[in-house]
């Protein structure tokens, strides 16, 4: 069901966005690290969902909420002459790996102990 | 229920995300070029001003070396009646050939290019050639000292026409065009005459000159490096 959800969003988003008029150019560099911002949200989410820690609120509010600070930020830094956007990439796709490592992890202990199922249970098969 | 309102959250959001990135990867595609082209521009912007400040800072140390070695000269010669002579002599030197700020009787012309609004016409605008012939006679009537928009004119002097923009001294000059000449403001006065080359500019081309006598005309110094690396002098 939710699997469904997420591919029917994602299919109908990419149709719409190929579809969608260009931004002017100036302003692709906030999208850009909005997208960033997102794609760690959605990160962190699947991360919590392995951990059973997964809170609805808590997703959402990241999603949007991280978005829209890291294009404020992006601004602030515009009209600064600072970089702060580098900042942002920095700890974004830092938090990405991370949680990425995390999926990853959980995967394979997974894999492994089904092996190791696998094997114990053909050891009993062979006894008996 | 829940799982319903869970998988139309995620749904929705996936929806955004991927809106926004298949956005952000046609700008992208379109903008390559444009975009390719504006950080060369601001490379180049940033280059540019990078070198003008180089060359402010250079200038400013030059003008200062000439103060001192100016006032070495005169510290040294000062006891020796020739040396002062001397001095006296290069100094002058220096005023003729444009090494140095002056001030005197003269006039100004100052001609614009006209706006008449059609782009491009030839007639419309000042040429690097109009500013020659107004240089030559201003030369013929006995300047002395004459400038472009601050450019003096030195015998090195280039007025060159380097594509929409006219160049005196390898420096950019536009319009409007102040030249000022310092001479014998009578004479100075003919370049003003019937059939000079002023009033054809007037009455041909449709460029209207404002010209003045001006008791304080004051020029500028030569700001470039006058060389006799070719020259060899015959005793």
């Amino acid at each position: 069901m939710i699997f469904v959800a997420i591919l029917i969003g994602c299919i109908i988003g990419a149709i719409l966005g190929i579809n969608a008029p260009v931004i002017p150019y100036t302003y692709s560099g906030y999208l850009a690290i909005s997208i960033v911002a997102a794609l760690d949200s959605v990160f962190g989410g699947i991360t919590s969902v392995l951990n059973g820690k997964f809170d609805l609120k808590i997703f959402v509010s990241g999603f949007f909420g991280n978005a829209i600070l890291s294009i404020l930020l992006t601004y602030l830094g515009e009209r600064l002459n600072v970089d702060i956007y580098l900042a942002a990439i920095v700890v974004f796709v830092g938090r990405m790996f991370t949680n990425l490592g995390i999926i990853r992890r959980y995967y394979i202990d997974k894999w492994t102990d089904k092996l190791k199922e696998k094997s114990m249970n053909k050891e009993e098969t062979k006894k008996e | 229920m829940r799982k319903k309102k869970v998988a139309i959250t995620l749904g929705i959001m996936c929806l955004i995300l991927t809106f926004g990135i298949m956005i952000q990867l046609n700008t992208t595609n379109k903008a390559d070029q444009t975009a390719a082209r504006n950080i060369r521009e601001n490379g180049l912007r940033d280059e540019v001003l990078k070198w003008k400040e180089k060359y402010d800072i250079a200038y400013e140390k030059l003008e200062q070396a000439q103060t001192t070695l100016e006032e070495e000269r005169k510290k040294s010669v000062s006891k020796d009646a020739d040396s002062v002579q001397k001095q006296e002599e290069l100094k002058q030197i220096n005023t003729a050939l444009g090494l140095n700020d002056v001030t005197g009787r003269g006039i100004i012309i100052t001609i614009k290019d006209n706006n008449s609004g059609k782009l491009g016409d030839r007639n419309d605008i000042i040429h690097d050639s109009d500013l020659k012939n107004i240089i030559n006679e201003l030369k013929n009537s006995g300047a002395q000292a004459i400038s472009i928009n601050d450019q003096r004119i030195v015998p090195s002097t280039a007025i060159t026409c380097v594509g929409s923009v006219i160049q005196v001294n390898n420096e950019k000059v536009g319009s409007p065009f102040i030249i000022k000449a310092i001479g014998n403001q009578d004479l100075l006065w003919n370049v003003k005459r019937p059939g000079g080359f002023l009033e054809i500019l007037e009455y041909t081309y449709g460029i209207p000159n404002e010209t003045k006598k001006v008791n304080n005309v004051s020029i500028p110094k030569y700001s470039g490096v006058l060389t006799d690396k070719y020259l060899e002098s015959i005793k």
